[in-house]
């Protein structure tokens, strides 16, 4: 492949994304969802956590911390959601942006222009970073407003690092989500059931050793995992970047193996597309 | 008679529309199991000790943990109903086109409404019976038989949660953005009732909120009779303070509803998307 079709590929990666964000642009009202929803779906969890907890009961606490790692709560559960929000709005957006092409009729023109396939597979990812940052921001200043946990700067720093680090291998999940669901059909109920499956196997809002041990050993190649316990490190422990560089590696490992599983899928539903003429239809 | 007939037609065609689409059932059973009560569940047994969730029984007077989140859904699901399948459905109307044709009809508003109630209340008792079976079967969850004591107080919630139905319709129908606002006013809602902890727990400003809802009375002689968990207040202070509430609750959102109304037929609303 020669560097001027590399070059028209990255231009229309750009104007992927430059066409999700306008599309953002657009329904400013999605915008109070994107605060609504990352500050109190995890307070009521901290508020369930101190029902549970008998308001800080100590042999409670105890219990809670030899199976978490930490008596941090607030914390616990507020980075936790910060994943669930990001797998929200990787499944809602990049996850079914295909299939929403399919069902404007827009999917056949698309794959009529002269572009690399992993264009409109990969081009939406970009803007949903915006999302990603934003609600983060929103969830770190809640968790300081509402409930008085000052995050550490060191922390936080980190932090991004690690979600820059899981973003390859998040974007490569949603992209295997978003060439699956092509093929599935219903968006509601596939991301429902896929948040809700990643958000029991990935320790969203209780400790992993929680599960049964074959749920354990499913969550090992989850991507959310990674990125969950690495923050909570970082956040709660005071990891360096050294103590959670095996998570990055592993994020990078599966990031290679999703991103391959995605565009493999991708083509075969691509072949049995132009067979079967799928592509239009609603 | 008329409007009896009426009521039990639009129920019938609401269960039927849902019926068609089997996934959509499937997830009113599975989607409350997988996001609300296997995650609390869990995130509770994370407080065990020795296998009893010793903080919840210092916080509501019972280590019944299932108990506590399943009889949590009973509510969550009623004031679900009300939002979406009563509130919302007007909505969902007006989006498929057939809001003018159906109010063009000489069945009255409250009928439309009711009828609605009686389709969502129909998947409403189909979900928390195969929860509760679900709950039985895998997670140790144990029903005393005094719960049918609370079903007066559950009847009266259910009649002003109809009340709180017109509000919610009178305020969809006049909005653009009905989903966020149906999602979002639905989930304080619940929360506010006290459904995944006790209101006791919420900062001291919102908790007049909670007392204002009937719901919130509800849902603690649910759990009194069900789990002999400890009451807010004295249960008949409680019976009280629920039919005070439905007594509020029901013509209010009859009259915000009545209004909505009548602006949409002056401005000649009821047909756009």
């Amino acid at each position: 492949m020669n560097a001027g079709v590399w070059a028209m590929d990255l231009r229309a990666l750009g104007a992927a994304g430059l066409m999700s964000l306008r599309q953002i642009r657009r329904y400013p009202s999605n915008f109070i969802g994107q605060i609504f929803w990352p500050i109190m779906l995890p307070a009521v969890w901290v508020l369930m956590g101190q029902a549970y907890s008998g308001g800080g009961d100590p042999a409670a606490m105890d219990a809670f911390a030899s199976r978490s790692g930490t008596t941090g709560i607030t914390l616990f559960i507020f980075v936790g959601y910060a994943m669930y929000m990001w797998l929200s709005s990787l499944l809602w957006g990049p996850g079914t942006a295909l299939r929403r092409e399919q069902m404007t009729g827009s999917l056949e023109a698309v794959f009529l222009t002269p572009v690399s396939r992993l264009v409109p597979l990969f081009g939406p990812t970009l803007t949903n970073v915006v999302w990603t940052v934003f609600q983060l921001v929103v969830m770190g200043i809640a968790v300081w407003l509402m409930f008085g946990v000052v995050l550490p700067l060191g922390g936080v720093l980190l932090t991004f690092l690690i979600v820059l680090a899981g973003l390859p291998a998040m974007y490569a999940m949603g992209a295997l989500f978003g060439a699956a669901v092509l093929k599935f059909g219903e968006i509601g109920p596939a991301v429902q059931f896929v948040r809700g499956a990643l958000s029991l196997l990935c320790g969203i809002t209780f400790p992993i050793v929680m599960l049964p041990v074959w749920a354990q050993m499913t969550s090992t190649v989850m991507p959310p995992t990674y990125v969950v316990s690495a923050i909570r490190e970082a956040l709660l422990n005071g990891a360096t970047p050294i103590d959670v560089a095996p998570a990055a590696a592993f994020l990078l490992a599966l990031s290679v193996a999703f991103g391959g599983l995605a565009i493999v899928l991708f083509r075969v539903l691509e072949a049995s597309a132009r067979r079967t003429g799928m592509l239009g239809r609603y | 008679m008329d409007e009896y007939r009426a009521a039990i037609a639009i129920a019938r065609k609401d269960i039927q529309i849902v019926s068609r689409y089997r996934l959509w059932v499937a997830s009113m059973i599975f989607t409350p199991l997988y996001q609300g009560v296997l995650p609390a569940l869990l995130f509770g047994a994370a407080f065990a000790v020795g296998g009893r969730v010793v903080g919840l029984e210092k916080t509501i007077g019972t280590a019944d943990l299932a108990g506590f989140v399943f009889l949590g859904g009973v509510v969550s699901g009623l004031v679900a109903t009300a939002f979406w399948a009563m509130g919302m459905s007007f909505r969902n109307e007006m989006e498929n086109g057939t809001l003018e044709p159906t109010w063009l009809t000489p069945t009255s508003k409250e009928t439309l409404v009711i009828g609605r109630a009686l389709g969502g209340m129909f998947w409403f008792l189909f979900g928390q019976i195969a929860l509760f079976a679900i709950g039985i079967a895998f997670f140790g969850l144990r029903l005393r038989w005094e719960m049918v004591y609370a079903v007066p107080a559950l009847v009266l919630a259910s009649i002003a949660l109809i009340g709180v139905a017109h509000l919610l319709a009178g305020i969809v129908l006049t909005i653009r953005d009905a989903n966020l606002f149906i999602d979002c006013t639905n989930f304080l809602f619940a929360t506010a009732s006290g459904v995944a902890f006790p209101i006791l727990l919420l900062p001291g400003v919102l908790q007049p909120i909670a007392y204002a809802l009937p719901t919130t009375y509800a849902m603690d002689i649910l759990r009194q009779h069900a789990l002999g968990t400890r009451p807010l207040m004295d249960p008949v202070v409680e019976y009280l303070a629920l039919i005070l509430t439905t007594v509020v609750m029901f013509p209010l959102g009859r009259w915000a509803f009545d209004r909505a109304e009548q602006r949409m037929r002056v401005r000649g609303t009821l047909g756009q998307y």
